[in-house]
């Protein structure tokens, strides 16, 4: 494109005659500035090497720390059983009523499961257990209620809790109880662990950001007399700043891939004194490691920053350069 | 093709480069811009290449008017204009091949293509031979000639030249000239801004000569005159 000249050929635009071909050479220049801005990172591995050890440290320590919640959450979800709710019958409730109220919690999506204890079961239980057993034999009646054990569908404590309201209003029921103090206490600290890892994961990350931004700027200034030629040549801003958005991501790569690297290594460390552990409590705990979907989304988010990185530098940086 | 109208060029501070020049440089003309150093030189070409911009006045180019030119034009501006510097300005960390290519690769041209336009601009300034090496290797001729074929290389109807020769001997310098020469006969404009006075006035074209940002002289400058 012209714009002083209409009738001027100019540009490889005109000289190339399909659509395709201008696309292949597109695909070609970008090429071309990818690798060479590779060869920039070559040419100053000081503060390249500075710049990917601290992005990957900044992703290393969120990272890890997701991996230890999610180890954790597979820990309480072991616990998952003890979310069960005891209904305590009323007495004088017949043994068909009961029968009925069985087969009609069975058939609730909420339950998963639904278990008897008749009073006269639940009073050998107890007479053998307590330690009772003579006193016992003292009374006339049996002081039990029948109670049913009712397993959620749902292994989470609020659904339980959901569940265990509406338990309450049947007609049948003396007084329905669930154990799960412990349990919110649980899954608030890890609600709060996971926030705090959040928090620090966007403090770490910006901080690295920062330094993608600085390492850029200072790679911008290094080229100040290149790139007032390039203006002068007629090269536009975009053009000059590729290959600054292509080091940024070359950045994002590595250092992705160091944090990675870092947290396998880590594992890997761990993973014998885990099995020490896991052993003494004959628990079948294994680790768990990065699946491929979080080693994606770790190198995504990596690339992520230092492209924004660059773009932040670039798009102050570039347009100040003029040339005089 | 080129006009300037009553164009002034004023910085902060009060300090007047240019007051109120007037001339035209026909299509396919050649012509020398002299005058002291601070004499507005330097101002008038940064005028044309959009480095700078009047502070009173017209440039126009081709019947355009560079004040209707937004700042995200000014790189397509600049690609029909071939410039060439006093110290070359050359990417010193780059072949001579890539330095030339520099213009064609920022159009979007490739391989044989590319190759082919670089070594025809070579080749027009004696610099085949050269072609892989770096400018620090290079003679202060030869890198003039470098820049030179850059700014030619894809061949731009107007070339604006600042003091091209203010580095070099008098035969490097008439070896200058003479490639000028050469494009303008090839039907580029040209205008050069010189100080050297005693060569110009043995090209015998037509030169304008600047004092304190005032046009002076416009027309054959002879070599009494010079002297």
């Amino acid at each position: 494109m012209s714009i002083l000249f209409s009738g001027r050929a100019s540009g490889a635009s005109d000289s190339a005659p399909g659509l395709l071909q201008k696309f292949v050479m597109g695909i070609v220049t970008h090429l071309r500035q990818a690798v060479s801005s590779l060869g920039e990172l070559w040419r100053s591995p000081i503060w390249t090497l500075v710049t990917i050890a601290v992005l990957g440290v900044s992703m290393t320590l969120p990272a890890t720390l997701h991996v230890l919640v999610k180890n954790l959450q597979q820990v309480s979800s072991s616990y998952d059983q003890s979310f069960e709710i005891s209904l305590f019958l009323k007495n004088d409730v017949s043994e068909t009523d009961i029968a009925t109220l069985v087969t009609l919690l069975q058939g609730d999506r909420d339950v998963a499961k639904v278990r008897l204890i008749d009073k006269t079961a639940a009073m050998a239980e107890f007479k053998q257990e307590s330690g009772f057993g003579e006193a016992i034999a003292f009374l006339d009646q049996n002081p039990l209620p029948d109670v049913l054990l009712v397993t959620p569908a749902q292994n989470q404590p609020a659904a339980a809790e959901a569940l265990l309201n509406k338990l309450q209003k049947e007609r049948f029921v003396e007084l329905a109880k669930l154990d799960i103090s412990w349990l919110e206490r649980l899954a608030a600290i890890m609600s709060l662990v996971q926030q705090v890892v959040y928090t620090i994961a966007a403090l770490l990350l910006s901080g690295a950001l920062l330094v993608i931004g600085n390492t850029i700027r200072l790679l911008i200034m290094d080229k100040k007399a290149e790139i007032e030629v390039m203006k002068l040549v007629g090269a536009t801003d975009s053009f000059i700043q590729r290959p600054f958005l292509y080091t940024g991501i070359w950045l994002g790569v590595f250092g992705g891939f160091l944090a990675f690297l870092v947290i396998e290594l880590m594992l890997f460390w761990l993973r014998g004194a885990i099995a020490n552990v896991t052993q003494l409590y004959q628990s079948g705990f294994s680790l768990n490691v990065l699946t491929l979907q979080e080693f994606g989304l770790l190198m995504l988010i990596a690339v992520a920053l230092g492209l924004v990185g660059s773009y932040l530098a670039v798009r102050s940086h570039i347009k100040a350069i003029e040339p005089c | 093709m080129l006009q300037f109208e009553q164009v002034s060029k004023s910085y902060p501070g009060g300090f007047v480069a240019l007051d109120r020049v007037s001339f035209e440089l026909q299509k396919g003309e050649m012509a020398f811009l002299t005058g002291h150093s601070g004499a507005g030189k330097s101002t008038m070409l940064k005028l044309i290449s959009l480095i700078e911009r009047p502070s009173a006045g017209r440039v126009v180019i081709n019947g355009i008017d560079l004040s209707g030119i937004r700042s995200s034009q000014i790189p397509y501006v600049r690609r029909d204009i071939g410039m060439i510097f006093q110290d070359h300005r050359l990417l010193m960390n780059h072949s001579v091949f890539d330095n030339v290519a520099l213009p064609l690769v920022i159009e979007g041209f490739t391989g044989r293509d590319m190759a082919r336009r670089v070594h025809a601009a070579l080749d027009q300034v004696g610099l085949l031979d050269k072609a892989r090496c770096l400018p620090a290797t290079l003679s202060g001729g030869e890198a003039q000639r470098v820049g030179i074929a850059r700014a030619v290389v894809n061949k731009p109807p107007l070339l604006l030249a600042d003091e091209p020769t203010g580095n070099l001997d008098p035969d490097l310098s008439k070896d200058i000239m003479r490639v000028f020469e050469a494009f303008n006969q090839a039907g580029v404009s040209v205008l050069v801004a010189s100080h050297d006075l005693s060569l110009i006035a043995r090209m015998r074209y037509r030169t304008m000569t600047l004092k304190s940002g005032k046009m002076i002289n416009d027309g054959l400058l002879h070599s009494e005159e010079a002297q």
